[in-house]
């Protein structure tokens, strides 16, 4: 079915005028459940932190431009690179990236809006949540930990202040909602692409953000587990991550990076996925080996999980460890380099058009391979161990983070604001935006590859006039400023350009991609009509009837998977990430020669076999539910279904009977290792079962109330959810109740 | 402790094993003849012969455990599949198909089962001392990796999974050997004591223990499960993609 051509015309008509679209404007903005007003306000919500975290970076700069200086104390330095890092990365980077997303992702592959509108709104809404609760730190001491928040540094004993809290607590609701927008993303590129837009001709946006989406499905629930267990031990009194009790801080180094290292690609890729969309169309070209850049973005999805320990050299994982990390971590830059290579042999013999957005794109590529090379060093342990925490690590992933993302992000936006807007972009003060940005950003952090190289550590409030010190800081820190009039004539450039920029047309650069190929900004329901897709330039098709890209594959109706079984799919995988690491911190802590053998032990295996089996047969009864609905059997569904709900409230009762037991016998969540991650491990299991009710509760209800008359209800797609908690359920016996006596 | 030694007397001619190889080419030969793709099972032979006749078994044998988990991926992880490369390109089998595309988790269980199956410290203790269990070992990571990269090698594509769901079963393997190797680097468990165990007088590389410290042994057969192997899946997926976008006839989706 043609989505577009189905779809009715828009709401916001030329009928309604005056105080009607006032008013609508009003509400519209907090009730919108369009893709493209919630891509919008991403944009808008990370423009704004972009303004906070920037001007945390200037008092930064400004504290260090010379030695000694007295501008702010040294908590409040702290202070200001934990707020820097953490915003920039989690309020700025990632929702610029998923707003560009959300925005044209479902355009390019012709689709209405996203396959959740609701869950997408939710998404999006998590942000302010997110960023309230981390800046409402202000008034209870900001968090002085870094954006890693190192264990024990992290603990109550040496950071008794309730910012940390706020800061664990805004980091999980943040890491919730970029789950959903992943499994949004997913489920709209795999359930909702237009006739003809088979996988293989997806621009490559589409497809590297749907490589990224399941980086994020599986590393931000690691690190979500990774939060929860450290507030516990700061509201608990656990000791996951402290020493006495045996705990371990270099575990929460592991889980960590196990989260921050694919992190550092979740920005990467969809930076890579702008410029695969700016280079062609500037250098009047297609992409330079597709296939080679959708399968590096694969290849650099994978390997991304398998490295994180060389961010761990300094801790002593032994010679034998940092020697397979070297080897793996130098192996990304094999993919990454292809990529570059791509884009230098797209734009060559192009017709290169040097607008602004290409000139961000170009210089992309040069810095972004430059923190690349950098980052390469980093990789062997031996260099690694001479310039951890100096100032060249700081150069190296700013040169990634900002010489890359940020201007990736800047590329996109000069490109696709006139799609969002309608209007044109001042090229001149896009030029002077340019400038300001490219000379500023290699003023602030070339030179600090240097400092860091004569010794200055990363993270000191001031530091003495050595030789040459000062004047490279003062360096840094012009560079800086100058990075800040850039934004302000950015925000000049789009105020201007949305009262009196010239028109832009539907498509102002001659794009070949589906976004282009409705007006500006595009109607609420997105195309009025598709052209026909056959390759991966449809535009360009249309436009040249005479000499038509060769067709990329077959075309045949397209095979498109269910959606809630899709969604349910993602979302299963990533809670598997989030017990996966909970299962292994519980094998961390107890394998160590304090085990938990003893409190094993007391363990009462018989009873907890016998609610196991409670839970175990819910997964059969479910199973006759479902049978029981495909006959159409309304009756024996409900009855199927309301059996499946008694068995999981019979397990949770069990549960509850099992923990007042230990409880009366002194084993307490504070009590042991043992039982800390135990009660951590079964807790989260049994929590994930009481979801796992409400859902069936309501699917329950639904059908009772002959809410699906005729139709499939989502049953088995939430069952597929209540199949997963009791597989859990299996590996949480194995390793819970039995491992530990035998090891 | 002589590399030059090892490397020139540490060779083995164990009758089963050259025999087997010889009989098992003989019967391959006969079943596919000029069909076959030679150069295919040549490598898969070499595998075999460096897993189980060269220095690398002798040390395999009771002395350092990385070398043990060396053997133990050339068997279960390459050889098999370079042996399902050899297969001719039409060949089939009645119960292969629905094997494959029905069932593929019998071959992720048999290709993850066998890594950890293996490892209980009873069993890889056993395989390590006694020579029935070894040999029952070794044909059962040879058999067990024919199950697991049928679904992906298989020669014939409708005997293969489609490249998505290819994808996930690859991905998802990853993540199995990955979780014991991490176990096996990151924490102090000993799954095979036999190699912290005293060396019989008659055991003539017991002196190669000293390469490395009981717990760096133990690491880095950790990491062997976890990085190289996880390579060679990610290696594959590469090869179900590649394969997905250069055959115009191909499946048209990763999944449906």
């Amino acid at each position: 079915m043609n989505h577009a051509a189905a779809a009715p015309a828009g709401s916001l008509g030329p009928e309604l005028s005056g105080e009607a679209v006032r008013a609508h404007w009003r509400l519209a903005w907090l009730s919108t459940v369009d893709h493209k007003r919630i891509g919008i306000l991403y944009l808008l919500f990370a423009f704004l932190f972009f303004v906070i975290g920037g001007l945390e970076a200037l008092f930064i700069r400004l504290q260090l431009a010379v030695p000694n200086n007295t501008l702010v104390g040294p908590d409040t330095f702290n202070a200001l690179f934990t707020m820097h890092g953490t915003t920039m990365i989690f309020l700025v980077a990632m929702p610029a990236l998923f707003g560009l997303a959300n925005y044209f992702v479902p355009l390019m592959i012709g689709a209405r809006d996203m396959a959740f509108p609701r869950l997408n709104a939710l998404s999006v809404w998590l942000i302010p949540l997110g960023a309230a609760l981390l800046h409402f730190s202000i008034f209870t001491g900001m968090p002085k930990v870094g954006w890693f928040a190192y264990a024990p540094l992290s603990e109550t004993p040496y950071n008794p202040e309730l910012g940390v809290e706020y800061w664990i607590l805004a980091l999980i609701v943040l890491g919730i909602g970029s789950v959903a927008t992943a499994v949004n993303l997913i489920a709209t590129v795999l359930c909702l692409r237009a006739p003809g837009m088979t996988l293989r001709r997806v621009p490559l946006f589409v497809w590297i953000n749907f490589v990224n989406s399941f980086i994020v499905v599986f590393a931000l629930p690691v690190l979500n587990a990774g939060l929860v267990m450290l507030l516990l031990d700061r509201q608990f009194g656990t000791s996951f991550f402290l020493d006495r009790e045996g705990g371990s801080a270099v575990l929460w180094q592991h889980i960590f990076w196990a989260f921050g290292h694919p992190e550092v690609y979740i920005l990467a890729l969809p930076a890579f996925a702008i410029v695969s969309e700016v280079v062609p169309v500037f250098s009047r070209k297609p992409i330079f080996g597709y296939e080679f850049v959708a399968l590096s973005s694969v290849a650099i999805a994978l390997l991304s999980f398998a490295v994180w320990a060389h961010h761990m050299f300094t801790i002593g994982l032994g010679r034998a460890a940092d020697t397979f990390f070297v080897i793996a971590s130098m192996l990304i830059a094999i993919p990454t380099g292809v990529k570059v290579l791509n884009w230098t042999a797209t734009m060559f013999r192009g017709r290169i058009r040097l607008t602004v957005a290409m000139k961000y794109a170009i210089a992309f590529v040069i810095q972004f391979t430059l923190g690349g090379l950098s980052g390469v060093t980093h990789a062997s342990a031996a260099l690694d161990w001479q310039t951890k925490n100096s100032y060249y690590l700081v150069a190296h992933f700013h040169y990634v983070a900002v010489g890359g993302v940020v201007f990736a992000v800047l590329a996109g936006l000069e490109y696709w604001f006139p799609k969002i807007s309608g209007r044109m972009l001042s090229e001149r003060l896009g030029n002077w935006t340019f400038w300001l940005m490219t000379v500023g950003f290699n003023a602030t952090f070339g030179i600090q590859h240097v400092l860091g190289f004569v010794g200055m550590p990363r993270r000191v409030y001031t530091y003495p006039d050595f030789t040459h010190w000062g004047w490279m800081n003062l360096v840094s820190t012009v560079g800086a400023c100058l990075m800040a009039a850039a934004g302000l004539v950015l925000a000049y450039n789009l105020l201007r350009s949305l009262r009196r920029g010239t028109s832009a047309g539907d498509n102002p650069w001659q794009g070949w991609t589906l976004e282009w190929a409705t007006s500006s900004p595009p109607p609420a329901h997105n195309f009025v009509a598709l052209p026909p897709l056959r390759s991966r330039r449809p535009l360009w098709d249309s436009a040249h009837p005479e000499q038509p890209d060769p067709p990329v594959g077959p075309s045949g109706p397209l095979l498109i998977p269910d959606r809630g079984k899709t969604s349910v799919w993602t979302l299963i995988a990533s809670e598997a990430a989030f017990f996966g690491t909970l299962l292994f911190a519980f094998i961390y802590l107890n394998l160590s020669p304090h085990s938990g053998r003893e409190a094993a032990f007391s363990l009462d295996l018989k009873m907890t076999g016998i609610f196991s089996l409670f839970l175990f047969s819910s997964s059969f009864t479910l199973w006759r539910a479902e049978a029981a609905e495909a006959r159409g059997h309304r009756a024996g569904t409900l009855g199927w279904l309301g059996l499946t709900i008694g068995l999981g409230v019979v397990f949770l009762a069990g549960q509850a009977m099992e923990y007042v037991l230990l409880y009366r016998e002194g084993a307490v969540l504070q009590s042991k290792l043992f039982w800390s991650s135990f009660y951590l491990v079964t807790g989260f299991h049994g929590f994930h079962v009481f979801a796992g009710l409400i859902a069936l509760l309501i699917v329950f209800g639904l059908i009772a109330g002959g809410r699906f008359a005729g139709r499939r209800s989502p049953l088995v797609a939430i069952g597929l959810y209540w199949h997963f908690v009791d597989i859990v359920w299996v590996f949480v016996l194995a390793t819970v109740y039995f491992l530990p006596r035998f090891l | 402790m002589n590399l030059n030694r090892l490397l020139l007397e540490g060779w083995s001619a164990n009758p089963w094993v050259l025999g087997g190889c010889s009989v098992f080419t003989l019967l391959f030969a006969r079943a596919f003849g000029t069909r076959a793709r030679w150069r295919w099972l040549i490598a898969a032979l070499a595998v075999v012969v460096l897993a189980l006749l060269s220095p690398l078994a002798a040390l395999a044998d009771g002395v350092l455990f990385s070398a043990h988990m060396t053997q133990h991926i050339l068997l279960l992880l390459i050889a098999p599949g370079l042996l399902l490369l050899a297969l001719p390109r039409a060949f089939t089998l009645r119960v292969a198909h629905p094997l494959a595309r029905r069932l593929p988790l019998l071959g992720w269980a048999a290709g993850i089962g066998a890594m950890w199956f293996w490892h209980a410290p009873a069993l890889c203790n056993a395989a390590a001392v006694s020579g029935p269990v070894r040999a029952l070992q070794t044909l059962s990571l040879l058999a067990l990796g024919t199950l697991f990269w049928w679904p992906i090698l298989a020669p014939a594509e409708r005997d293969r999974l489609l490249p998505g769901h290819g994808v996930a079963y690859l991905f998802t393997a990853c993540l199995g050997c990955s979780a014991l190797g991490m176990i096996l680097t990151l924490t102090p468990v000993e799954i095979c004591s036999v190699y912290q165990a005293p060396l019989a007088a008659s055991q003539p590389w017991a002196d190669f223990r000293g390469l490395f410290s009981a717990q760096h042994d133990r690491q880095i057969g950790g990491l062997l499960m976890w990085i190289p192997m996880c390579s060679v899946y990610v290696a594959a997926i590469m090869l179900e993609l590649s394969r997905w976008h250069g055959a115009p006839a191909a499946a048209e989706e990763l999944s449906s």
